[in-house]
């Protein structure tokens, strides 16, 4: 469903390559979890994928939509939650999610029912009456998950979503992307913690300064490291550059 | 010593920019963008040789009665009320408002320290819009008076300091202001009334003040007599409203006597002093005002969650963008100010200067109502310009600044966004249009024809006036602002959008003027808007393009 063609894209006027070459297919159903050390170009990548970062080169195709040539049809199908929830604080929470809904043209049973569910799945339904500016990083991750959750995505691209989230929560987010998957959507985000990585993802790409350095299930990464037992030790082995 | 001199410098570095000025000069998008900005400047200089020779004009009639000492009174009076009131808005934002005081708030610094080191960067703003006014009065009395070597000396002397009291007044006002009404609550409108209130306070007692002088003196024996025998009688009558602008008055009208360097010290003098009582005052009340103001109210009401329902509403997009707009811009206070304030006290500044003139207003009423087309024109023209004036088109994505991702990663079409934020500016002038409206019945009357023109052309007059700023706001959006104040005040756009907007609608007085006495006024108002609609529709053909391209590769 999700195709990123030979895509680069560097900053500084070409100074800094921050992502080189990538190419990815990423099937429907799919969870996708995306590694590699900081700087490694995840954002960049993630950044492209939502239209917030025009591609050097290369092409990004969802579901044979061109992402940035036809970019509504594309966003349309997209949920995005960036790593740092910058979100209008002067609005309160269900004025933000109405925005969102409005944006995307739900119905009000609709976004009604949805918004009941998911803030009382992480616990800020008492808050929504209140300025976003009053929010603790982690309630603000989760008014930004449920907006991103409104319209029912094909495509649930994340960016460290875990960062501040309570544990309860961050199960709760697991339970959610397990759920998308079975109803044939698909899950892609990037993260720092190997264990949710080892558990929830079907498949595993590592990414170290721009480019892929390995990519399959768990199974396969296996096979080709030295060091078999976890993905930790996969990871650095594979990252570890003298 | 040092730690201070490191916050005036990081300070300065982040209030202009300059390092991020530095970075985009060399990348070769921004060149073309500088070339539209200097062609946008130019645009503004026909308007300040107008300002140039109508200031020479009235040097030479005030030195027809021998009082040329009033054309520098009036020099010092408007800069330094410029200084004050920018300097209230300037002040509230950037001592209470910025983002930089989360970090600085932690750190073993003085609040006298933070304050000083905003209170020179604030001065800096002051002069790059004080000077322009400042300047040419001295200069031209300078020149036209053949003036000695010493006139300049105090001329730079009072240069440098004319900025400092006006502006520790602002500080110390919004100081207590926002001790007083650090109320839990309803801490924000709480404080933009007042400062509204405060405003058309300070102004209704300047005129007043200044009116009462204008009478006791007239009324005063041998008035005639006295204007012949004394160079200065206006300046020591009527500078009674600011003292400190009398005394640099004072001093450069007489540099060659004695009261001119008695003068120059007392200006001097009290710039210091003023300075010292703030950095004083600031000690014991600054944080007393901030303090909580990071704070917002939060209910936690558990009651709130059974109307989930009843507060979800369904809204097409372009008005959900315009709603939103508009509450951004009704919840920061320092928007709320720019924009709102700005179409309110407007109108209101206009009426007061009338009403408290004394002389009767009949022989102006008398000649408004005799040439009400005039009137209306005007009126159109006034509610237009309101649509560039309010700087929400020019801001209106610069507003986005870190929450710019939103919108570009949701499908929005170009034309739901140009609608939306069209519409939010228009509720402003709508406002402002019925401000000045009650303004102008006032004076005259209007049958309900005239006010429904003026509304209804003075509104789509305004739509191209802020297409003009949206078309240069995403252009060049400024959304690495890290104080909302920068976002409005300190945006080029506002400006750049200004100079746009006098070419355009100079070009359709022009027009007007042209069309005036040769053609029935209702051709005249039919062909204007026709024009008006015809450029709606080239503005907006040219907005959606931009839009995409731009929510594309920003
Ligand atoms: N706005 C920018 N301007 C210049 N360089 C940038 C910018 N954003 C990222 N980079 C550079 O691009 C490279 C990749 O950054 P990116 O943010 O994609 O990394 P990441 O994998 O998300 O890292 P992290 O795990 O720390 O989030 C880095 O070298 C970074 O310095
Ligand atoms: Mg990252």
């Amino acid at each position: 469903m999700l195709k990123l063609n030979n895509i680069s894209k560097s900053y500084n006027k070409g100074e800094v390559k921050a992502v080189d070459n990538l190419n990815l297919e990423i099937k429907s159903g799919e969870i996708f979890g995306f590694l590699g050390p900081n700087g490694a170009g995840k954002t960049t990548t993630i950044k492209m994928i939502v239209g917030l970062l025009k591609p050097d080169e290369g092409k990004i195709i969802l579901d044979g939509v061109d992402v940035w040539q036809d970019s509504l049809r594309a966003k349309s199908m997209i949920s995005y939650v960036p790593d740092n929830p910058e979100i209008y604080d002067r609005l309160n929470g269900i004025e933000y999610l109405n925005f969102i809904a409005d944006m995307y043209g739900i119905s009000k049973e609709e976004r009604t029912k949805k918004i009941e569910y998911y803030t009382k799945l992480f616990n800020i339904e008492d808050s929504l009456g209140d300025i976003i500016g009053s929010f603790s990083h982690g309630m603000k991750q989760k008014l930004v998950l449920t907006s991103a959750l409104l319209n029912d995505p094909n495509l649930f691209i994340l960016d460290e979503p875990m960062v501040g989230l309570d544990p309860k929560s961050s199960f709760n987010l697991k339970e959610i992307m397990r759920k998308m998957c079975n109803e044939g959507k698909t899950v892609f985000f990037s993260t720092h913690v190997m264990e949710v990585a080892e558990k929830l993802c079907d498949r595993i790409a590592i990414i170290n300064k721009g480019k892929i350095i390995a990519l399959g299930t768990m199974e396969e990464l296996r096979a080709h490291a030295k060091e078999r037992e976890s993905l930790e030790n996969i990871f650095l082995e594979l990252t570890d550059n003298e | 010593m040092n730690k201070l001199f490191s916050l005036i410098k990081t300070d300065l570095n982040v209030t202009f920019g300059l390092s991020s000025i530095l970075y985009s000069f060399k990348a070769k998008r921004q060149r073309w963008q500088m070339l539209l900005f200097g062609i946008a400047m130019l645009s503004l200089i026909p308007t300040y040789v107008l300002f140039l020779v109508s200031l020479e004009k009235l040097y030479v009639s005030f030195r027809q009665i021998g009082q040329q000492s009033y054309f520098l009174l009036t020099g010092f009076l408007g800069s330094q009320m410029i200084v004050f009131f920018f300097g209230l808005l300037y002040v509230m934002s950037k001592y209470y408002f910025s983002n930089d005081l989360m970090h600085l708030l932690p750190l073993p610094i003085k609040p006298s320290h933070i304050l000083t080191s905003k209170f020179i960067t604030i001065m800096v703003s002051e002069y790059l819009t004080s000077i322009p006014v400042f300047l040419p009065f001295v200069i031209i009395y300078g020149i036209k008076g053949r003036v000695g070597l010493l006139y300049w000396i105090y001329t730079l002397l009072a240069l440098i300091t004319f900025p400092i009291l006006p502006l520790v007044l602002a500080s110390i006002v919004i100081m207590l202001l926002m001790k007083y009404t650090n109320i839990k609550g309803k801490r924000d409108l709480i404080r933009t009334i007042s400062s509204i209130l405060f405003i058309v306070l300070i102004l209704y007692s300047q005129l007043k003040i200044q009116n009462l002088a204008q009478k006791a003196m007239l009324e005063g024996k041998d008035f005639y007599f006295n204007l012949a025998r004394d160079a200065n009688l206006l300046v020591r009558n009527l500078g009674l409203v600011f003292p400190p602008s009398m005394w640099g008055a004072l001093s450069l009208a007489n540099y060659n006597k004695v009261i001119g360097l008695t003068n120059i010290l007392m200006f001097v003098a009290t710039s210091i002093a003023g300075f010292a009582l703030m950095i004083f005052l600031s000690e014991r009340i600054f944080f007393d005002g901030l303090i909580g103001n990071i704070e917002v109210t939060a209910t936690k009401g558990k009651d709130r969650r059974k109307d989930l329902y009843r507060v979800t509403s369904v809204k097409k997009p372009y008005l959900a963008i315009a709603k939103k707009e508009l509450k951004m811009l009704i919840k920061t206070p320092i928007y709320l100010m720019n924009s709102v304030g700005g179409v309110i006290i407007g109108p209101i500044i206009i009426v007061l200067s009338l009403f408290t003139g004394e002389q009767s207003t009949e022989p102006l009423a008398q000649y408004l109502s005799s040439n009400m087309d005039i009137v209306i024109l005007a009126s159109i023209g006034m509610i237009g310009a309101l649509g560039i004036l309010n700087s929400v088109g020019a801001t209106t994505f610069s507003r986005e600044g870190k929450n710019f991702w939103i919108q570009r990663t949701l499908p929005i079409k170009a034309k739901d966004q140009i609608l939306g934020r069209v519409l939010a500016s228009i509720a402003l002038q709508v406002l402002g249009g019925f401000v000045l409206i009650g303004c102008i019945l006032f004076i005259i009357r209007l049958d309900i024809l005239s006010i429904l023109l003026i509304l209804v052309l003075g509104l789509i007059a305004s739509i191209p006036m802020t297409q003009i700023g949206m078309i240069i706001d995403i252009l060049r959006p400024m959304l690495n602002w890290s104080n909302p104040q920068q976002a409005m005040k300190q945006n080029l756009n506002v400006l750049i959008g200004m100079g746009v907007g006098v070419l355009y609608g100079g070009a359709l007085i022009i027009l007007v003027k042209f069309m005036l006495n040769k053609i029935n006024i209702w051709g005249i108002y039919s062909i204007l808007t026709t024009i008006l609609f015809i450029s709606i529709i080239v503005f907006s053909i040219i907005l959606k393009k931009l839009i995409e391209k731009q929510f594309r590769e920003l």
